[in-house]
């Protein structure tokens, strides 16, 4: 090990004169501006027959920590227990692939909300980041406005809404808007979000925040297969879209430069039989440009610098006095203008026309009634 | 809440001043559910709405000085026409002691305008502030300008009182019975002169609520006081609790149904003009006491004040009273529901411990009550008339006793 060592020194030192490469590649590697990755993992269906959605979602759940993203910065949302559930053959085990080749349970995965913990409304909590202040910090969201962040889904679903839990249901105008919530609160630098449902595609008609990248395993009118059925655990082990997913991030590491445009090849019509789509238009970026690891792994930034810093002399003040700049936030209500106007009070007067009117119509019947005899007296 | 339960929580003054709040913001008085009273209404209290007391007893002061005038002047008519069939000699010889004389008459004009101003239901009115007070002062002139004879002014004050609320329309029948026999114009449908009479009066009816109603137009811009007034007494859409018949069928009706039995509880207001004056042609003025009833009945937001209006007319018959067969159970049931009335509300609403059925079956028996008078009255007037025509000990034709029947 020694010598790979020395090779490696002996490459550094050798490629130290090409700076201008390390730049370009330094150039690249802050391409992305974001600074930390999360995911949010969710699995809506409950039931030994829908064992296929959690062993989807672990299964990505896995590539990510294996990527990098470590588990407080996944949030991994199971709808039902299938390890322990008392059907299962194998207890303890969540097989993706038949003849139980990939165990995607493990020891050590970290279930977040579990069982009917995983509702709508704490998905959009989370999400949005408004949760009682008892929250532990393992249930949040804790992103901030350079989190890349990952959001994969996948359950039952239709035209423009996916099931939770066999009993609710979130509707894509409501996914857009914990979106658009996330962008006012500067939650997220760039989102990646993957849906496997049957006619997932609806799911991302209805995003208007920007930096939005979504992916779906199928189109409208389409439905997501499953990809096999197991004979010894009795249930699919895994949808189509999910699977060659898996098989195309298991070829993925921490150094590699695959970008989106592969990952939108992921799964064509001849293998998954439905027609998966994305869509890019919200993305500012060029999808071309933004690598796997960007969304599905953590890669620390490391700037790599040839300059020596001196850290003995003490670090002064450019100036004398700490510039104080106030920050404040954009007014998006004037409350202060709105409730310092006091109505005028102007007190209400009939017109003079009906007065007129009034007057001279009783005047009229007065005199009709009475003889015109009472005018000479009057005038 | 007691009183507005008697009194309607529709009509009181709190409802006009938030309509002229509303109005001083800037904002049409229409525009929530509450305001339903007319503009001129608006207009008046505009100016008076810091003396609102002296308002309402100002109303019912002309209110009885009204009824006094009227019915002294009925006495006067009914005396002489007493005289030209004595004159004649239409009646027959056994009936003097049906004949009134000035003596007994007297007083009468006295008593109801006491009747009127000391009915506790007046003063219930008046003290709640009710807006019914104006009604009945609108109508009280009407009353006296139909008994001097100005067809002018009758007119005028019937479309008033119909623009305040539609009903006071079939009091139009009995204006014009009396109108054209104070004018000796004959009451027969094939006489040009008639027809004559009704066009003129409709034309001076029509034309002054014309006008009325483009006066209140003007005087806040916008035609949407038309379905606030007259849609909310036609249709009934507010069922809070009160002296009439309309709010419980209402708050159990089925939708699909509502129409049908609304156009059935509306009708039942007018259906009773023609016949009764088919009836009463001769005698318009308790045609106008049996009609008023009947509108104080039936109509969709009674209250007190209208009931006090009808019973001030009581002295006028009072020659009836040896007629009367239900007069002790009338009495004694109103008597006992208007005391119960409180008790009821109080134990529905405050206590808890009783429902809206106790509330509503006294006000059942109230009107059950009223009806029972009214309609005992009808029958000893009809009574009186017929043994001033036939006698007043009848004997068949063989000479032995008869019993007069109503059929």
């Amino acid at each position: 090990w020694l010598f790979r060592v020395e090779t490696t020194l002996n490459m550094f030192i050798y490629s130290s004169s090409f700076t201008y490469f390390f730049q370009d590649n330094a150039g690249q590697f802050f391409s992305s501006g974001h600074t930390n990755n999360w995911a949010v993992l969710v699995c809506t269906s409950r039931f030994w027959f829908n064992y296929r959605h959690v062993a989807n979602t672990l299964s990505v759940y896995r590539s990510v920590k294996r990527l990098g993203i470590p588990d407080s910065h996944i949030v991994l949302m199971l709808a039902d227990d299938m390890a322990c559930n008392h059907r299962n053959p194998k207890p303890a085990t969540v097989f993706s692939h038949k003849n139980m080749e990939l165990n995607v349970y493990g020891d050590d995965v970290e279930v977040d909300y579990r069982g009917y913990e995983v509702t709508v409304e704490n998905f959009l909590r989370v999400l949005t980041g408004r949760l009682p202040p008892s929250t532990p910090r393992s249930k949040r969201l804790l992103s901030d406005d350079r989190s890349n962040i990952l959001i994969y889904l996948t359950g039952h679903g239709g035209n423009g809404f996916l099931k939770f839990q066999d009993s609710e249901e979130i509707s894509n105008v409501e996914l857009a808007d914990a979106f658009e919530q996330m962008w006012q609160k500067r939650r997220y630098n760039e989102l990646l979000f993957i849906i496997d449902t049957c006619q997932g595609a609806s799911m991302y008609e209805r995003f208007y925040s920007p930096n939005l990248m979504a992916l779906a395993s199928s189109q409208v009118g389409e439905d997501s297969l499953s990809h096999q059925p197991d004979l010894a655990i009795g249930v699919h082990l895994m949808d189509r879209y999910t699977f060659y997913l898996l098989e195309f991030l298991e070829d993925i590491h921490p150094a590699s430069k695959t970008n989106m445009n592969d990952l939108f090849k992921v799964c064509p019509k001849s293998q998954c039989v439905s027609t998966p789509g994305h869509r890019t238009d919200l993305f500012l970026r060029d999808p071309g440009s933004v690598l796997i690891t960007d969304f599905f792994g953590s890669v620390r930034k490391v700037e790599i610098t040839m300059e020596t810093i001196n850290l003995t002399d003490p670090i002064n003040a450019v100036n004398g006095e700490l510039q104080k700049e106030t920050y404040s936030y954009v007014d998006q209500l004037p409350v202060s203008e709105i409730i310092h106007q006091k109505p005028k009070q102007k007190d209400w007067h009939p017109p003079d026309g009906f007065i007129l009117g009034l007057w001279t119509l009783i005047l009229l019947v007065f005199f009709k009634t009475y003889g015109i005899k009472h005018l000479k007296h009057i005038f | 809440m007691l009183k507005l339960s008697l009194v309607t929580c529709c009509f009181v003054l709190s409802v006009v001043i938030e309509g002229l709040a509303l109005l001083d913001l800037g904002v049409s008085p229409y525009s929530g559910d509450v305001f339903h009273e007319t503009p001129l209404i608006i207009y008046l209290f505009h100016f008076v709405v810091d003396y609102a007391e002296i308002t309402f007893m100002l109303a019912d002061v002309i209110t009885a000085v009204a009824l006094y005038l009227a019915v002294k002047d009925y006495n006067k008519q009914v005396f002489r026409k007493q005289k030209f069939a004595l004159e004649a000699d239409r009646y027959p010889l056994d009936c003097l002691e049906l004949i009134r004389s000035p003596k007994e008459m007297y007083y009468i004009p006295l008593k109801v305008a006491m009747f009127y101003l000391l009915n506790p239901f007046t003063i219930l009115s008046c003290v709640a502030k009710s807006t019914c007070g104006l009604n009945n002062a609108v109508i009280a002139l009407f009353i006296l300008s139909t008994i001097k004879g100005n067809v002018l002014l009758s007119a005028i004050f019937l479309s008033l009182a119909t623009y305040q609320s539609i009903y006071p329309l079939t009091l139009c029948a009995p204006a014009l019975l009396y109108l054209m026999q104070r004018q000796y114009i004959p009451v027969n449908f094939r006489r040009a002169s008639f027809w004559w009479f009704i066009v003129q009066y409709a034309f001076m009816y029509l034309g002054s609520l014309f006008v009325i109603i483009c006066l209140s137009f003007f005087l806040l811009g916008s035609w949407d006081y038309l379905p606030s007034v007259y849609g909310f007494i036609l249709s009934v859409p507010d069922l809070t609790p009160n002296i009439g018949l309309f709010w419980y069928f209402f708050a159990e009706m089925f939708e699909h149904f509502r129409l049908f039995f609304l156009c059935v509880f509306q009708i039942n207001v007018f259906f009773y003009t023609i016949p009764l004056s088919i009836k009463l042609k001769e005698h318009p003025v308790f045609l106008i006491f049996m009609q008023l009833a009947v509108i104080s009945i039936f109509k969709s937001y009674p209250t007190v004040g209208d009931i006090a209006l009808y019973l001030a007319f009581l002295p006028v018959w009072s020659h009836l009273h040896r007629f009367l067969r239900n007069i002790f159970l009338v009495s004694c049931v109103l008597l006992a529901c208007s005391a119960l009335f409180p008790v009821l509300w109080h134990l529905w609403i405050y206590a808890g411990s009783a429902n809206s059925n106790f509330y509503y079956a006294i006000t059942l028996l109230f009107n059950v009550a009223q009806i029972l008078l009214v309609s005992d009255y009808f029958y000893a007037f009809l009574r009186r008339e017929h043994h001033l025509t036939y006698g007043l000990y009848l004997k068949r034709k063989d000479g032995s006793e008869a019993t007069l029947v109503l059929k």
